[in-house]
């Protein structure tokens, strides 16, 4: 073998990741067209061209489907790339925002402020259900952390906390649900549900500041992330503070969580099989893996989307129960095949 | 370059594991093996020499404690067990490694010092192939190529030979061997195969409840005394045609 091969035909490797990213991104352009031509009110997207003339159907494209199908896009890719980082960094493929207490925290903050009108003076009234959501989830995260430490700050350790934490917030949440008026309920139920319903351009926003702010950041980790993998004890004697940054992640991972359950409730499937499909395609180095995580995510929220508005003719689903009626018997296809091939 | 330990004492809560070891300067170019029961505090005094268990005492490496400071560059720890398969390449295994802690180095550079790692170990097949595809012992030599990339001064090496054929076990104790010889570092290699640490180490540490059962050459430390105070065991000291001792077990002792 010539001097460098090894480089040489690790580079061919990663030129394969980088078609495969950019395919990924294809689809999920696609997939958003296809959701944006999909919609109860039975008009196509031929049609939807015609938008400039036509104020009816501007307001269906620009008001309705488009910035629904930007929500799900953007939702799908905080979610799955929150997920990934907690995989790595706490070592379990089961790992997610939602399996971890955090989704259920953040929906947790947003029915409080939904119940007991936390606004607060000089903040608009859109910040005020995604700043409680996003308050509630770093407390948690910072909880489970804080008792993590205390044991010795294992991954292990942090999961059995979190579980705890999704029991210690459902018990909290139907107390709210409990005494909170029937209006206020009905609120609450939106929010455990998943719906894209609500989105609007400055909440599309919000969700993409806060995918802007932690993609980078993660990027900038990618090498350590991708040491972790080789086991904590090995990367902590190479002088990665495993510690700092587990913390580092779960606080991202809360900013994502809160930044997508605010404004479309609970969707636990994804931060769950985005990771799991960008393992299977491009496998764990984490400058290809994280962005491969969001990307599938994105692209599997907005086939969700779709499939809501489809399913049953002129009614849209929920997309949370599309997620998991439809999305997890095709993942555990996908993954039984999978283990089959070996 | 010289290793130095004094009154190195470690507890698991109120559990002593090492007891006040102590172990006189130990000079570059030097493999010492650990050698003990399970138990014996091998893998602990590893660990807190790679500052992953917190000990009190002294251990210094050119003078700087390696207790109470940062000497992860310095440092280059094998664990004992490490993760099942994952889609990790092994290349970028050794890559990740070298990209988090020595980001400073060019990209040829890096790959000037993996490719020369990948060739020392002989593992320039296994480069490309995921962690999921190497069995325990080719993930234990990936594990080893991680450590040797950062051309460390000091290697602790947890049972580096557990998983590996016959043929292996020599491999990488030659490449060891020859490591400290040809760039002066340091190996400290805890491991079970008593005639393999006789055949490449110029010092044992025999430990027992964690401490000093026996220091020193293999042929001096190696007596059917030691080996019974460490190992519970009766056992033949015997020499082999190259003049290196050869331990023969006979009945393991009443506990």
């Amino acid at each position: 073998m010539t001097a460098f091969s090894l480089a040489a035909g690790y580079r061919r490797r990663i030129l394969g990741r980088i078609v495969l990213l950019t395919a990924l991104a294809g689809a999920v352009a696609a997939a958003m067209l296809l959701d944006v031509a999909t919609g109860p009110s039975g008009v196509r997207l031929t049609d939807l061209l015609q938008a400039d003339t036509e104020p009816a159907l501007a307001i269906i494209l620009w008001d309705i489907r488009l910035p629904q199908a930007v929500m799900a896009v953007l939702v799908g890719a905080a979610l799955a790339l929150a997920g990934a980082e907690m995989q790595t960094t706490l070592n379990n493929a089961l790992a997610s925002p939602f399996t971890l207490g955090l989704t259920n925290a953040a929906t947790l903050g947003a029915a409080l402020g939904i119940v007991f009108d936390l606004s607060l003076p000089g903040i608009p009234s859109l910040w005020t259900i995604p700043l409680n959501a996003f308050a509630a989830a770093v407390a948690a995260t910072l909880l489970v952390n804080a008792l993590a430490r205390s044991q010795g700050a294992g991954a292990d350790t942090i999961v059995l906390f979190g579980i705890a934490m999704v029991f210690v917030m459902n018990a909290l949440l139907w107390l709210i649900q409990y005494v909170a008026s029937a209006d206020a309920v009905q609120q609450i139920v939106f929010w455990t549900m998943g719906s894209l319903n609500r989105a609007t351009w400055e909440k599309d926003a919000l969700v993409a500041l806060a995918l802007a702010i932690c993609l980078p950041l993660s990027l900038r980790q990618a090498w350590a992330m991708t040491t972790l993998r080789s086991g904590e004890d090995h990367a902590r004697s190479f002088g990665i503070p495993v510690a700092r940054l587990r913390l580092v992640v779960l606080l991202r991972v809360s900013l994502l969580a809160a930044a997508a359950v605010s404004f479309v409730g609970t969707i636990g499937f994804i931060g769950l099989v985005g990771p799991h499909l960008a393992r299977l395609l491009i496998g764990e180095d984490h400058r290809f893996y994280l962005p491969g995580a969001a990307l599938a995510g994105a692209l599997v929220m907005s086939l969700a989307s779709t499939a809501s508005k489809s399913i049953v003719p002129g009614l849209v689903l929920p997309v949370g129960i599309v997620t998991a009626l439809v999305g997890i018997p095709l993942f555990m296809t996908l993954l039984l095949s999978q283990r089959r091939r070996g | 370059m010289t290793l130095y330990l004094n009154g190195l004492s470690v507890r698991y809560g109120q559990r002593p594991v090492l007891t006040d070891l102590c172990l006189p300067p130990v000079a570059a170019g030097s493999v010492v093996g650990l050698l003990g029961a399970n138990g014996a505090g091998k893998s602990t005094l590893l660990r807190a020499l790679a500052g992953l268990q917190s000990a009190t005492g002294t251990a210094t490496l050119d003078g700087q404690s390696l207790l109470t400071s940062t000497h992860h560059e310095a440092v280059g720890y094998l664990p004992q067990s490490l993760p099942q398969g994952s889609p990790l390449l092994a290349y970028e295994a050794v890559l990740s490694t070298l990209r988090a802690t020595r980001p400073d180095l060019s990209r040829r550079a890096a790959e000037q010092r993996i490719e020369t790692v990948f060739d020392r170990l002989g593992l320039r097949d296994l480069a490309l192939r995921t962690m999921a595809q190497l069995s325990g012992g080719q993930r234990q030599m990936v594990g080893l190529a991680q450590v040797l990339v950062r051309q460390p001064r000091l290697l602790l090496l947890d049972e580096p030979t557990s998983a590996l054929d016959l043929r292996w076990q020599l491999a990488v104790l030659q490449t060891v061997r020859s490591l400290t010889v040809d760039h002066g570092c340091l190996a400290l290699i805890a491991i079970h195969d008593i005639n393999l640490a006789a055949r490449f180490c110029d010092r044992l540490l025999i430990l027992g409840d964690g401490t000093v059962i026996a220091d020193g050459p293999p042929a001096s430390a190696l007596t059917p005394a030691t080996l019974s105070d460490a190992y519970a065991v009766s056992a033949r000291v015997e020499r082999c045609s190259l003049g290196t001792p050869i331990v023969l077990a006979d009945s393991a002792l009443p506990l």
